[in-house]
């Protein structure tokens, strides 16, 4: 996938690092010390299981591979946006203690471009997805005409659905870019503008993340049941987004310092405690909206917009649903809760794992009902999850392995390395 | 025995109370937060127990320096947000199923979807106001008599003044020593408190 460090100006870098290498100008304890087997070897994996996967194209399982590679790529989108989203809400309170797992979380966001190329699949496979994209259904004089998505045709159409997919990662790839690149460039050279430049991109990139996100999340992922709609749905997916993109920060943090041996006397154990805050709010915050969601569409009981949890309450997916109450909200909540928890990294690792496999969990939940009627899983639905996780990981560490492991030169990161709980 | 318990009790809340004689404590002025903190830090590592800071603003790290551990607050209000859940439920279904039972559209007399906010509102009301409580008690607030208060310097502890002050219940507690110690440590103005009001009450 990614290229060696030498030949950052072709395309195919551009897509994963757009900044020439600068691990040479990083301090000695923020140097990145793994060889290059830690991004080869995730990268590796992730596409010999993606091109696995493959085989049930041909065995006649076509749909069932492009709902696992949307609910794949889509759950990795959801972890980029809430990296961007840690960013930009860290940059606009002058966050201090952020700082030192500030380059982790924008290694992470700056994934929009591959995440673009890898969306090709998906709008290759439309036909599959999106049962909207069916010409019939807007035909009058056909059997299968369907009025609503006929009155809904002028949003859910495919030259408007291409639109706003190109608007969405255009306005990421700015964003991310902007944040990512301006960051680097403070390490080797004196920019003191820096973190006002961060702020200001900050300031007008929350609205226009939050407008993208939602709509996103609706183009994507609402739509695979085109007659149901929920207004809460972007927040939906922003909360599961946030809730990983917090643990995908930690456990990169915990890898690079407990297998790795770096950031040593960086990242403190107060640093995780306020990660696992974060996770412990955000898990909290899924389940109101997912309350906020449900309960009201309880409560006005009308066939439309209960349709689509009555088809997570049949076929074997009622067991989803108990999961997903018990899994992603009850136990998490219960066990994040105190304040040992959060301090103690071994266990707050466990908890991070768990919660990201939680929220594939939970997008696998939302993805798949509307087009299988028999719950559980393929083994192509773990295999593309697992092979897309494996090359955005891998691209991960590559971004991280190019550039210090810090932002060694911000002002704030004095306060952030003696940051204390109290 | 419940004497002993009350005094127990109140010792862990910050309230010192002399023992049998009028002496209540002595009292030392520091002259800023930093040599404050320095005082506290070593009064616990010369054995005292029973001493407190005060100080016109929040000393932070001033609970490490003294040793007061974590706070037992989080289990208490953790009770108070299971009474308040368990108030929600049984008040849902109570009202809901038994007390007055309305069809509205339907539906079931108790569930649990139209209760969950209700479920969650109880449950943070109860935990904020346990919370709120228990702070309380546990600082032994509010208290509008401290012997403390008969110092005449001390009423700059809301100004300008860092204060130290050891209980004469304390263990280690030799009027004299004590007094030495806590100039040892860059005490001044130290003084000795009279519980007067004990005093006042034998003397008349």
């Amino acid at each position: 996938m990614a290229e060696k460090p030498t030949s950052s100006s072709s395309p195919l870098t551009w897509l994963i690092d757009p900044v020439q290498p600068t691990q040479d100008h990083a301090e000695d304890r923020y140097r990145f010390t793994a060889s290059v087997r830690s991004w080869v070897i995730p990268t590796a994996l992730g596409a010999a299981l993606l091109i696995l996967s493959l085989v049930t194209l041909f065995t006649g399982e076509t749909q069932r591979f492009l709902y696992a590679y949307l609910t794949g790529w889509s759950f990795l989108l959801s972890i980029a946006l809430g990296a961007l989203f840690f960013l930009l809400i860290h940059h606009i309170t002058k966050a201090h203690w952020s700082t030192v797992v500030r380059r982790i979380a924008e290694a992470v966001a700056y994934s929009f471009p591959m995440l673009a190329v890898l969306s090709i699949p998906i709008l290759l496979g439309m036909y599959d997805l999106y049962h909207w994209t069916h010409p019939e259904l807007l035909d009058p004089a056909s059997p299968d005409f369907d009025p609503i998505i006929d009155g809904k045709s002028p949003y859910l159409n495919e030259p408007f659905f291409f639109a706003r997919l190109a608007i969405y990662f255009l306005a990421w790839t700015v964003l991310s870019y902007k944040l990512y690149t301006r960051s680097l460039a403070s390490d080797v050279e004196h920019a003191p503008d820096t973190n006002y430049n961060l702020r200001f991109t900050s300031a007008w990139g929350i609205p226009v993340f939050g407008v993208t996100t939602a709509f996103a999340a609706m183009d994507l992922l609402m739509t695979l049941e085109p007659h149901w709609y929920s207004t809460i749905f972007g927040i939906y997916y922003f909360a599961g987004a946030f809730l990983s993109a917090v643990c995908l920060i930690t456990l990169i943090a915990g890898f690079l310092q407990r297998r790795g041996g770096m950031l040593q006397q960086t990242i403190t154990t107060e640093h995780y405690h306020d990660l696992g805050k974060w996770m412990f709010a955000m898990t909290a915050f899924w389940a109101y909206i997912a309350t906020s969601q449900y309960m009201l569409l309880w409560y006005a009981n009308i066939p439309e917009t209960t349709v689509w949890y009555r088809m997570r309450f049949e076929g074997g997916w009622m067991a989803h649903t108990n999961a997903l109450v018990i899994f992603h909200f009850v136990l998490p909540f219960l066990i994040l809760l105190p304040r040992a928890a959060k301090r103690a990294l071994p266990l707050l690792s466990v908890m991070a794992g768990w919660l990201i496999v939680m929220h594939w969990f939970d997008l696998h939940w939302v993805a798949f009902p509307n087009a299988f009627a028999e719950g559980g899983f393929h083994w192509v639905d773990i295999s593309v999850g697992l092979g897309l996780l494996g090359i955005f990981v891998g691209a991960i560490v590559y971004r991280l392995s190019r550039h210090p492991l810090v932002p060694q030169k911000d002002p704030y990161l004095q306060r952030s390395l003696k940051f204390e709980n109290f | 025995m419940l004497k002993q318990l009350t005094r127990q009790i109140k010792l862990s809340m910050g309230i010192f109370e002399s023992n049998g004689d009028t002496t209540y404590g002595v009292l030392a002025e520091f002259s800023n937060p930093g040599t404050l903190l320095d005082a506290a830090r070593e009064t616990r590592k010369a054995g005292y127990r029973y001493f407190d800071t005060h100080s016109p603003f929040p000393v932070h790290g001033m609970d490490k320096a003294m040793g007061l551990g974590q706070s037992i607050i989080g289990p208490i209000v953790f009770g108070g947000a299971l009474a308040g859940l368990a108030l929600a439920v049984w008040m849902q279904w109570w009202m809901g199923a038994i007390d007055y039972p309305l069809n509205i559209s339907g539906k079931p007399f108790f569930s649990t979807e139209p209760s969950t906010p209700i479920m969650f509102e109880l449950t943070i009301l109860f935990s904020a106001l346990t919370a709120v409580a228990a702070m309380l008690a546990l600082n032994g607030l509010p208290r509008p008599y401290n012997p403390l208060f008969y110092s005449e310097n001390f009423r700059r502890a809301t100004d300008d003044g860092f204060f130290l002050h050891i209980g004469a219940n304390d263990g280690q507690f030799e009027l004299e020593r004590t007094q030495e110690f806590l100039e040892s440590i860059g005490g001044y103005n130290v003084e000795v408190i009279e519980d007067r009001e004990t005093a006042t009450a034998t003397s008349e």
